[in-house]
């Protein structure tokens, strides 16, 4: 309801001029860089039809041999991601349990495990796995290892997100479950668990999207998802700039659609979240966003 | 002893008076604050409707009304806190500046308590009251702990000044605040709904501190659901309702003969019980 | 134990090589990550509209197709450096992203009523700011700034893994594909030597954040 915000007050007509101001200064100093940085591909050729046509020309004999070896690419980015998400859903919910449940001899032992799972870069795990696994007489695809290593770290995160989720309820949800006599099996099963996902909704979402960056780390396995499927097609197109900057727009624009539909699910659950009234004066705490918090504290 | 030293008790070494040379006796007389033809709209909804308001000096004006009348934004927009889309406001005679040091010097003139005490909660308690005079006022900082810790004693919470605002009541923490406005030696004070967050049983300290003030002769526009406190220490009731000043009169006219049906209405309601 | 007794010297090269590329890579991501949340938070509409953009695109890119894009885009234009500037630099900028939003976080943890609080004693706009905002703001962002080095520190071997050469990450691609070497001691202790820095690193952030944490 305030005029102003956090940060600055409510611009008067000096503010205001200076703000104007600014605003042009921005709006053409961004014109230039990109002026310039247009000017730049052009004097190198970046901007020919050769190297751009293949990617944007359905005219080009290339094409359609090109878009459909893409899209292969992304579908095995697809199905890498849906798989990661689903063993990470299963194993991160197993590994909360775990820890909620825990007897103290051996709690340590489920937190060392989190912690270690969590410590270590999720690149050099799938690497651990492809190398070690073998090594040992265990031989899986490309496919296999990297999902088992998706899954292993994003579990561990989501065994994070699902636990913080079960400490966020309030205890009366606990309290009145159990009065129902309840037994505390049940009482995680049907009362607890089902509201901290909801909660969590949008926070897991979030880590599909980071999921979904991740997979593109199978090209250290010359697994041929969509940025593997990219690196090949340069060799022939020798395109590289165009073809890098395409990859980046299908990955942001499959993100932003994640984004976006976790903001709305973000929505939703703030508007029904356990235990505030709906005219409460103070919105519910907004629930962390999950693009800006990639994991959980260490 | 009085709880704050009136405008012209303050010596002007410590505390110059920010706009003194220009104010003649004739204006001094005149309203201490003046809003003519003040309206403001949050998007469709008409929330302060041609407003016309005068506090005089040493006056304790009580703006009451039923919630969404627009008596919080009324009161904020004293402070630039909220601002107007037309009209004028007025502290002594000089109209509300828009921006920059000359409304931060307005600021500093007017106090304002708030419903959630907005207490600094990375300082302490004495860290709080001394900010403003150390950094606005330039007061030495030895002088200005002292000046708050007598502050402080006098709202009842001296005990509690090393500590941090977390660490106190609601009653406690809103004392602080009141303490933290007189501070600045401000020549109006303005309380937003300072009750209202309040546990019920620490309602009653808030209000004796606030009672207090009024009797010593501060200039004071206080919104609040407190009837009681409106008959005790009012001078002038203003009814607000829909964003427009319905009635305004003693409390003693207002609570026991209301003019208007908009005020019987309400009074009949927040007086039943 | 012996592989790593016998291959310290390469373990330890490797290792202080990652720590270059962190500490590199932070230099350019943190103050990038101030300017790209004050840009955030003013009230300047196309600088609002501009960074949030640009934060946007770097969170929804993968940081290896960042990478590829600098090392095998770039000298397509003529701009040419070494692989690990380019992995640092493309590193350091996918990071300012994240440290712009715990930044950002922090400050929006903030109430408003304390900047109106503020107001209302007289500072005006740099001293609410200094002595009253930014004080509560870094506190608040502190706990998503320890995440989002850890994440640099994390993401580092991806660099690594796209070849800049030498740090912990080839440490245990030279070891266990070129010498072949048994692949679970090496990479044992890699994972030490990446522990060793991010598990510290947390402690001390989350033992000062718990000095200066503000009660509400």
């Amino acid at each position: 309801m305030s005029s102003g915000t956090l940060l600055y007050d409510a611009l008067g007509p000096r503010a205001g001029r200076r703000v104007r101001w600014f605003g042009v200064v921005t709006g053409a100093v961004t014109l230039g860089v990109l002026f310039l940085v247009g000017e730049k591909l052009a004097t190198e050729g970046q901007l020919s039809a050769d190297k751009w046509g293949p990617l944007i020309d359905p005219a080009n004999p290339r094409f359609s041999t090109l878009w459909s070896f893409l899209a292969g690419g992304m579908l095995n980015t697809l199905i890498v991601a849906v798989l990661a998400i689903v063993c990470a859903m299963a194993f991160g919910t197993a590994m909360a349990l775990l820890r909620v449940t825990s007897q103290p001899w051996y709690r340590w032992f489920v937190v060392s495990v989190i912690e270690l799972l969590r410590g270590i870069p999720v690149v050099l795990l799938i690497f651990f796995l492809a190398r070690v696994l073998p090594e040992i007489g265990i031989e899986f695809s490309t496919l296999t290892f990297l999902v088992m290593g998706l899954a292993l770290y994003n579990g561990v995160v989501i065994a994070e997100i699902i636990r913080g989720g079960l400490q966020a309820l309030p205890r009366g949800q606990k309290e009145a479950a159990q009065s129902l006599g309840l037994s505390s099996w049940h009482t995680l099963r049907l009362v607890l668990l089902p509201q901290a996902f909801r909660m969590m909704l949008p926070a897991l979402i979030g880590q599909l999207i980071v999921v979904v960056k991740e997979t593109s780390l199978g090209f250290i396995l010359s697994y041929e998802e969509l940025l593997r499927r990219g690196q090949i097609a340069i060799q022939s197109l020798h395109n590289p700039l165009q073809m890098f900057f395409t990859i980046a727009v299908i990955y942001i624009v499959i993100n932003l659609g994640l984004t976006l539909l976790t903001r709305r699910l973000e929505r939703g659950a703030r508007k029904k979240a356990p235990g505030t009234p709906a005219d409460d004066k103070t919105p519910a705490a907004p629930l962390p966003s999950p693009a800006a918090l990639p994991e959980v504290r260490v | 002893m009085t709880l704050f030293s009136k405008g012209a008790e303050r010596t002007v070494d410590t505390f110059p008076a920010p706009r003194g040379d220009g104010e003649t006796a004739t204006e001094q007389a005149a309203a201490l604050i003046q809003l003519r033809g003040v309206n403001k709209h949050f998007g469709p909804l008409h929330v302060l409707k041609d407003i016309d308001l005068d506090v005089a000096e040493g006056e304790v004006v009580v703006v009451i009304g039923p919630s969404g009348s627009g008596k919080s934004t009324l009161c904020r927009a004293i402070n630039r806190l909220e601002t107007v889309d037309s009209g004028t406001i007025e502290l002594g005679g000089v109209p509300l500046a828009v921006e920059g040091k000359s409304l931060a010097s307005h600021r500093a003139d007017v106090g304002m308590v708030f419903q959630s005490f907005n207490l600094f909660a990375h300082m302490t308690v004495l860290e709080n009251v001394t900010l403003g005079p150390i950094r606005v006022r330039k007061v030495p900082p030895a002088k200005a702990r002292a000046q708050a810790m007598e502050l402080l004693e006098r709202v009842g919470v001296g005990q509690q000044a090393p500590k941090l605002p977390a660490q106190l009541s609601g009653g406690q923490q809103q004392r602080v605040a009141i303490a933290r406005s007189l501070a600045m030696q401000p020549r109006v004070l303005l309380f937003d709904e300072p009750t209202s967050a309040l546990d019920p049983e620490m309602v009653n300290e808030v209000l004796d501190v606030m009672t207090d003030l009024a009797q010593e002769g501060m200039t004071m526009v206080v919104v609040t659901h407190e009837m009681g406190f409106a008959r005790k220490a009012a001078d002038r009731v203003v009814f607000m309702a829909d964003g427009a000043i319905v009635e305004q009169a003693s409390p003693a006219e207002f609570f026991d003969n209301p003019r208007t049906s908009r005020a019987q209405d309400f009074l009949s309601k927040v007086l039943s019980h | 134990m012996d592989v790593i007794l016998d291959n310290f010297d390469l373990f330890w090269q490797g290792w202080l090589r990652t720590i270059q590329i962190c500490f590199f890579a932070l230099l350019g991501a943190v103050p990038l990550g101030i300017l790209l949340a004050a840009a955030r938070v003013s009230p300047v509409p196309s600088l609002r509209t501009l960074a949030g953009g640009w934060v946007t695109v770097l969170m929804s890119c993968p940081l290896t197709v960042v990478l590829f894009f600098m090392a095998f885009g770039l000298p397509e234009i003529g701009i040419k450096g070494s692989y690990f500037w380019f992995g640092t630099i493309g590193l350091a900028l996918y990071s300012a992203s994240f440290v712009c939003e715990a930044l950002r976080s922090g400050i929006n943890a903030v109430p408003t009523g304390q900047a109106e609080a503020a107001r209302s004693i007289g500072l005006s706009f740099m001293p609410s700011l200094g002595l009253v905002i930014l004080p509560q703001a870094l506190r608040s962002s502190l706990p998503p700034l320890t995440n989002a080095i850890i994440y640099l520190i994390k993401n580092s071997a991806i660099v690594g893994a796209f070849g800049v050469g030498h740090d912990l990450f080839a440490v245990a691609d030279t070891l266990t594909a070129a010498r072949g070497l048994a692949a679970l001691p090496v990479l044992a202790g890699v994972i030490a030597g990446y522990l060793l820095l991010v598990l510290p690193i947390g402690r001390l952030l989350s033992l000062i954040e718990t000095k200066v944490a503000i009660l509400r």
